[in-house]
């Protein structure tokens, strides 16, 4: 037994030990006559009266930009569960926990829930690091659900992802720009970790498959003050057609806000990857032209169903909503299709029924509808060019596979 | 000759103080009247910096008074102090080592340099001549000399100089005296440590003697014998 | 010349002049009082935000000058009464009081303006052509007042009186008293400055960062290495110091790339703390 799964025993042993003195004492206040019954009594009561879902949001660190809409999306959306009648009958109750936590802390915070709070289901958007340590810590045990857009690769037991993957946002947009815009030459440029990687190794394919060719590829350190004068230097000097960018948050905004101060956005175009409401404001209205963005959800997206989602969301939290983008959208969708899930497996104990269920399972998203398969979601994406700080989407395209074959 | 208020120029008494919680000084008490020079003498270590640091309100005091011009100076910080008219030269680090040596005569007044200190660089051309240099690359007697002259141009009317003849040559200690003799004149108090025995009795007019931090003989400077004095400064 | 060439060597010159605008502040403050202020940054960020505020009330984008730079001295002044002056002499101190100050300064921000990125238009657009290469003109103006503002106020530190009694009691606090020199006055007055200093570059930048309110914490690290480098205490050194670390990095990221960038300073500043901790030119 390593060390780590001799202290999670620990600790569960723990957690649990606190449980059952705490059930004892209320056993006891409840008289000796119910003594021994009581226990089961009160848990199946209690499991069978809500459905408890762990959401780890990002309430603190880097990403703690976007917890407001995230919040407040899944409050939607639970709202509206509850007033459908909840999941399966059962009204769902929310226990927050801080995805922008370290991932050994959100490991514990996993325990915690799976074990003290007998958390029903946990949904989860943050990064790839602390979804691997929270799949460690419920082990399958929980159904989990991830909603924000990643690299791909998650195909652990009882572990759903509604997720964009690099397939579905870089193969349809590149191939689209590589024929609209007639570009041959590539420069890539990306935070050092493991989505820009992954998604650059799409992006490669895809290039060399519309004859194009990569004339630079660059990644920056993640979380470090980056300057982006030099980089911009040498996109001058190899002139390439098009920059595709999966730098993130600051860096995203700093990098392109250097790139039109260089001038370059009158002659290159560019497409990032993590490009969403809140950074484009940051950018700028003077620095976004000739910069696209592809994802599955812009808030300026046309359809009847997301029309109605916003008024909802609007209509909730005014009279000031927070400031609505693709990572709160993605919570609202995650909720959705845990409600799904759980009811066509009927219930939340067997594992392999609810992976079973998962299969060709159909559920609302914030644009229309999701369909999983291999616990990857089938979806529309969206091609949106910038016009100011808004996105204009120039083509939507249907039910993009999303290349996860989880074998 | 007495300050405006009718008492001595300067005086202080139960002067008690240290570092942190150690205590260096315990009661000294003494006056410097306008025209008068008091000499405190002793051995090294015994509190005599100290007590200047005291008197000038770089240290604070734990107990006792000082007063000048019969107000009293309590919690006032140095640069209050001079400007009411304390001129101290310390002992050690006497000038800024980073300024030219006009830059260390000229640092508080706008005035020529050349006018205002004709006189001293008569006395000591060494200074002149060192004008732009850094006060840094002085030797120690020249450095004290610098301190010497800085201190006895200003108008305040008393001057506290922590061993001003400290490795200065014979001849310019001399030339001090001179410059000394004519502050008394001019109705300036002097409050001066010193360890050249000659010198100070040379210019005081009163003796305060010290060891251990406190005051173990003080009286008229016509009074004592060199010999006496001598035996407290060399055990 | 190549064009590309000129652009490099413009992004040099760019970084190690407003580095040294950013850390002037910080460097004079240090010298002076012996206190690291490590809430330097959030007054920088304070004055990118006095620009976000008043392009936002469609006010020109110099007004943010008089307007940064008042609500920094008035914050310097009260934390200099409350917080620096009854710390001075205990360094670690304060430390830990600036660096709590810098949070408070940030989520106070936040709590007016939240967490999300402020775009700040760039009061010049355009480029101009410096020997064949495109550059961008706010960025050249950029460089041309940081490179007059470090030049005026060594000139000033140099020549005027106010200058010589700073770097008299720099040297001498002790003796400064002693001839007169209002030594807590001008500690106050030397860390409002130094705080004025902070907002001015703050301003000045604003167009060409995300304005957030984390943006204080990226300047503050590379300020310490530029006086790890530098030495504390002399303009000197602090000017050698942002020459050393803002040009080996832009350098090095010119022409490698930005992570050997951050490693060579890295090594660099390890290395002076190690073999040469007092700097280039040590406080005398």
């Amino acid at each position: 037994m390593t060390d780590r799964t001799m202290k999670e025993r620990k600790t569960r042993e723990w957690l649990d030990s606190r449980a059952t003195s705490r059930r004892r004492f209320v056993a006891g206040a409840l008289g000796t006559g119910a003594a021994v019954a009581a226990p089961a009594v009160l848990t199946g009561a209690r499991a069978a009266g809500e459905f408890k879902m762990a959401t780890f949001l990002a309430l603190s660190g880097p990403a703690s930009l976007f917890g407001p809409t995230q919040t407040a999306c899944a409050k939607l959306a639970i709202d509206q569960i509850n007033a459908g009648g909840g999941i399966g009958g059962r009204k769902v109750t929310v226990i927050p926990a801080d995805g922008g936590a370290t991932p050994a802390e959100a490991a514990k915070a996993a325990i915690r829930l799976m074990l003290r709070d007998k958390v029903d289901l946990v949904l989860g958007s943050h990064n790839s690091a602390v979804r691997e340590a929270i799949v460690a810590a419920l082990k399958g045990r929980v159904p989990y659900v991830y909603t924000p857009l990643y690299e791909g690769g998650e195909c652990n037991p009882n572990v759903y992802v509604t997720a964009d993957t690099p397939q579905q946002q870089v193969q349809p947009s590149i191939s689209w720009l590589a024929k609209t815009l007639g570009a041959k030459s590539y420069y890539l440029i990306g935070n050092d970790y493991v989505w820009p990687h992954k998604t650059n190794e799409q992006a490669k394919k895809y290039i060399a498959a519309a004859g194009g060719k990569v004339v630079g590829e660059e990644y920056l350190p993640l979380g470090a003050p980056n300057k982006f004068e030099d980089a911009v230097t040498r996109i001058k000097a190899k002139k390439p057609d098009l920059v595709v960018i999966t730098l993130v948050g600051g860096d995203n905004v700093n990098f392109n806000r250097t790139f039109a101060g260089f001038g370059l956005d009158k002659s290159i175009k560019r497409v990032s990857y993590l490009l969403e409401e809140l950074t484009l404001f940051g950018i700028g209205a003077e620095n976004s032209a000739g910069l696209y963005s592809a994802m599955s959800y812009f808030v300026n997206e046309k359809s009847e169903p997301n029309a109605k989602f916003k008024a909802g969301f609007a209509k909730a939290f005014a009279p000031k909503p927070p400031p609505l983008s693709m990572l709160g959208a993605d919570v609202y969708s995650g909720v959705y299709c845990a409600k799904a899930l759980v009811e066509k497996a009927g219930g939340t104990k067997d594992a392999g029924k609810l992976m079973a269920a998962a299969d060709n399972l159909q559920y609302r998203t914030a644009t229309g509808s999701g369909v999983m398969t291999n616990r990857h979601v089938v979806k529309d994406m969206y091609l949106a060019e910038c016009k100011g700080t808004s996105f204009d989407i120039v083509q939507t395209f249907k039910a993009v596979a999303h290349g996860q074959t989880c074998s | 000759m007495t300050g405006d208020s009718g008492g001595p120029l300067f005086s202080f008494s139960g002067v008690t103080g240290g570092y942190g919680a150690t205590t260096v000084v315990r009661s000294v008490g003494g006056a410097v009247a306008a025209g008068e020079a008091c000499c405190v003498l002793g051995r090294n270590g015994v509190g005599k910096t100290t007590l200047m640091r005291l008197l000038t309100g770089h240290l604070p005091l734990q107990s006792g008074s000082v007063s000048f011009d019969g107000q009293p100076l309590d919690g006032l910080a140095p640069d209050r102090r001079h400007n009411l008219g304390l001129v101290y030269c310390p002992q050690e680090r006497p000038v800024f080592d980073n300024l030219s040596v006009r830059e260390n005569l000229s640092l508080m007044s706008s005035a020529e340099v050349e006018g205002r200190y004709a006189p001293y660089f008569a006395a000591f051309p060494i200074l002149e001549a060192r004008m732009a240099q850094s006060a840094g690359t002085l030797s120690g007697g020249e450095r004290k000399i610098l301190s010497f002259v800085r201190g006895a141009a200003e108008p305040g009317r008393l001057l506290l100089l922590d061993e001003p003849s400290e490795g200065v040559q014979q001849e310019n200690v001399e030339r001090m005296a001179g410059f000394l003799h004519e502050a008394k004149a001019g109705g300036r108090g002097l409050l001066i440590v010193e360890q050249n025995l000659a010198f100070a009795l040379e210019i005081a007019d009163r003796v305060i003697v010290m060891d251990h931090g406190e005051v173990v003989l003080a009286g008229a400077a016509a009074d004592m014998t060199e010999a006496t004095l001598a035996a407290h400064m060399h055990v | 010349m190549d064009p590309i060439l000129t652009t490099n060597i413009l992004n040099v010159v760019y970084e190690v002049s407003t580095l040294a605008v950013v850390v002037l502040g910080l460097a004079v403050v240090f010298g002076l009082l012996g206190v690291m202020n490590l809430a330097h940054g959030e007054f920088v960020m304070i004055g990118a935000y006095c620009a976000f505020f008043v392009q936002a009330q469609n006010l020109p984008f110099l007004a943010a000058v008089p307007l940064a730079l008042l609500v920094c001295a008035v914050l310097g002044l009260v934390v200099e009464r409350l917080l620096v002056r009854p710390l001075y002499a205990r360094p670690f101190d304060t430390l830990l009081a600036t660096w709590g100050l810098s949070m408070l300064l940030r989520e106070a921000v936040e709590a007016v303006y939240g967490r999300g990125f402020r775009s700040v238009a760039t009061p010049l657009t355009g480029s101009v052509d410096v020997f064949g290469a495109d550059y961008p003109s706010y960025r050249l103006l950029l460089t041309v007042v940081s490179i007059a503002l470090v030049a005026g106020l060594v000139w000033w530190f140099v020549r005027s009186a106010t200058g010589r009694r700073i770097r008299a009691v720099v040297n001498n606090p002790e003796l400064a008293g002693s001839v007169g020199i209002p030594v807590t006055g001008l500690a106050r007055n030397t860390f409002v400055f130094g705080c004025c200093l902070a907002a001015l570059a703050g301003v000045m930048l604003a167009p060409l960062l995300p304005v957030n309110p984390t943006l204080g914490l990226d300047f503050i690290l590379k300020s310490f290495f530029v006086l790890v480098v530098g030495g504390l205490g002399s303009l000197v050194g602090l000017i050698s110091g942002s020459g050393v670390i803002g040009g080996v990095e832009s350098v090095v990221s010119a022409f490698l790339d930005r992570t050997y960038g951050y490693t060579t300073v890295l090594i660099i500043a390890i290395l002076f703390l190690w073999l040469r901790p007092n700097g280039l030119f040590p406080r005398t």
